[in-house]
């Protein structure tokens, strides 16, 4: 059984003349492993797709299914209770909050949620991810990779079974950005977990297991000739 | 409280300084409040000695003590459980060296106004009075010989008593003899039976009966019409409620303002799934903890300023009332944080996700 499944999930914004159809009937699957990258062109619909999946919007019409739970038929309670166990978000750099330090950023979600890694596994995932040293520091003493890795360490602290990561390269440079999708693709492959990346980077897209690509709120898998006969 | 402290802890400035804010509006009002009990019991502490319930007076007085003229018989003509009769009036001592605003209280010995001695004797001659302790400060002392203005009497303090102030001045209590000699001059024999009121101890002032033209005053009625006394004291717990109310708006300003920096935080906040609640109580937490701190030194401060000034400043501080107007401080600012809560729970995680 797929992890993640949408079926003809269908988001308007607006009406009238002024309505937008951000996502036409899109039908999705993912597994578990899976490290899945959406790219397209701004305004084609990726992050609309990513919210919805991620339960903070709800589509016009169809249906997410996540772990067997159909997300789209849940009260708001049960739905941001689902968000908080089995999605994990990551977002721009700049984005931790900036009077906590790492290992306190951390130490946050212990106050909000239960099913977070144990002492060794958190041990291990600061290895992977060689932020060891900085458990200590404030956001504003780091650099914009190592800001990233701890916005990962965050997502994948609670145990989630979906990473959902809006251009988490989009203020890193080009090694940062080869680096920090290096480090979600294992962490990917070791956790068993599913993660889909939306971006702008075409040079990332061999890393992943899966492209598709958004275009006017279609969702289609990625093809290289696509794009080479523009 | 982990993300309230904790931002405290890393801000230690702002949150400083707004403490110190607050804390300077609570000392304020604490000293305002220290100010209107002392002006207050500057004008009922010899009422409140009295620990009676009810006063009656001729009706055309208009609840005025020293305006109020009635006899010993129409004392007589009242029924109720324990009465003392009185006899007022103002002047200015003077022992040669001092002057000192008093005020006369013509008592019987043995009824219930009649005061403790906390330091000498009780009168037992005529012309011998006992004094309120407020004039031992102003530089009066036993044995000393007091002329009054506008009589030819002179009286001795032979003891002292203490919380004897009525309507601003120090009291002198002496027997009804001496009373009206000293207040009617020559006239006195005629007017041997004059009193202004007689106070009334009873569990039921409702059933008091009087003579015609002659009503029964409740205790609170009666200081609640002393000249001025309920103006001073409204204008006073104006300005606390002034103060307060203040207090909360600096406290919703300073709120709002860091709110609306930490707007894209919370969003993303939000979005990992931390509820609007969780946020909202980290904020009221800090709410708290500033004022209640504040508060806490203020009352401190209040009590070390009052400890060092001098004893003509008429404050007084009364705990429960300190007590009371510090929760209401503390819980007007936790309603001031209201406008930042509500930013909070309207804040759209989407805003954070956003591409
Ligand atoms: N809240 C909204 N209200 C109205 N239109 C929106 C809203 N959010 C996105 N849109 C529109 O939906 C379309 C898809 O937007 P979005 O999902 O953000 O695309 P992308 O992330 O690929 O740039 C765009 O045309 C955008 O203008
Ligand atoms: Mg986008």
């Amino acid at each position: 059984m797929a992890i993640l499944q949408l079926d003809k999930v269908k988001k308007t914004y607006g009406a009238g003349h002024k309505k937008v159809e951000a996502l036409k009937e899109i039908d999705f699957t993912a597994e578990r492993g899976d490290f899945i990258a959406i790219i397209g062109p701004s305004g084609s619909g990726k992050s609309t797709f990513l919210t919805i999946i991620g339960g903070l919007l709800t589509p016009t019409s169809g249906e997410v299914i996540i772990n067997n739970q159909t997300m789209t038929a849940m009260n708001e309670k049960n739905r941001s209770k689902l968000r908080l166990n089995e999605i994990g978000f990551i977002l721009q750099a700049s984005n931790l909050v900036p009077f906590l330090t790492v290992a306190d950023q951390l130490r946050l979600l212990d106050k909000v949620k239960n099913n977070n890694m144990t002492k060794e596994q958190l041990e291990g995932l600061y290895k992977d991810l060689e932020i060891a040293d900085l458990r200590a520091k404030y956001p504003a003493d780091l650099s914009g990779g190592q800001r990233q890795r701890v916005a990962i360490a965050k997502a994948l602290y609670s145990n989630p079974s979906i990473i959902l990561a809006d251009e988490p390269t989009a203020s890193l440079d080009t090694n940062l950005a080869f680096e920090v999708t290096d480090i979600l693709k294992r962490e990917t492959k070791s956790k068993n977990t599913t993660t889909i990346v939306v971006t702008h980077d075409m040079r990332l897209i061999n890393y992943f297991d899966k492209v598709y690509q958004m275009e006017d709120g279609v969702l289609a898998e990625y093809k290289e000739e696509v794009l080479g006969n523009e | 409280m982990f993300l309230a402290w904790k931002e405290m802890k890393k801000n230690k400035l702002r949150f400083t300084l707004i403490t110190g804010v607050l804390m300077l509006v609570a000392f304020l009002v604490f000293f305002l409040s220290g100010l209107a009990t002392g002006l207050q019991q500057l004008n009922r502490e010899a009422v409140d000695k009295w620990d009676a319930d009810a006063i009656v007076l001729t009706e055309e007085s208009d609840k005025s003590l020293g305006l109020s003229s009635m006899t010993v018989q129409d004392h007589e003509g009242i029924d109720a459980d324990e009465t003392a009769i009185l006899g007022q009036f103002s002047a200015i001592a003077n022992n040669d060296d001092e002057k000192a605003n008093i005020s006369v209280f013509g008592i019987n010995e043995d009824e219930f106004l009649m005061p403790e001695v906390t330091d000498g004797e009780k009168f037992t001659k005529e012309n011998e009075v006992i004094a309120g302790d407020k004039l031992k400060e102003d530089g009066f002392a036993i044995g000393d010989t007091l002329s009054l203005s506008g009589t030819e009497a002179e009286l001795t303090i032979v003891g002292f008593t203490d919380n004897a102030r009525f309507h601003g001045s120090p009291v002198l209590y002496t027997d009804l003899d001496t009373f009206h000699r000293v207040k009617f001059g020559e006239l006195a024999e005629q007017n041997s039976d004059r009193i202004n009121g007689v106070v009334i101890r009873t569990d039921n002032v409702d059933a008091i009966e009087t003579p015609e033209e002659i009503e029964v005053i409740g205790i609170d009625t009666f200081i609640e019409n002393l000249p001025g006394y309920t103006e001073q004291n409204l204008t006073l717990n104006l300005m606390i409620y002034f103060l307060i109310v203040i207090s909360a708006i600096i406290v919703a300003i300073f709120l709002y303002v860091l709110t609306v920096q930490k707007m894209s935080m919370f969003g993303v906040l939000k979005a990992q799934g931390i509820s609007s609640r969780y946020l909202a109580n980290s904020v009221i937490a800090q709410t708290f903890l500033i004022s209640f701190i504040g508060v806490v030194i203020g009352f401190g401060l209040t009590l070390l300023t009052g400890a060092f000034l001098p004893s003509a400043v008429p404050v007084s501080f009364d705990m429960v009332t300190m007590i009371i107007y510090g929760l209401i401080f503390v819980v007007v600012a936790i309603m001031g944080a209201v406008f930042s809560v509500r930013t909070i729970v309207k804040i759209d995680p989407l805003q954070a996700i956003g591409g």
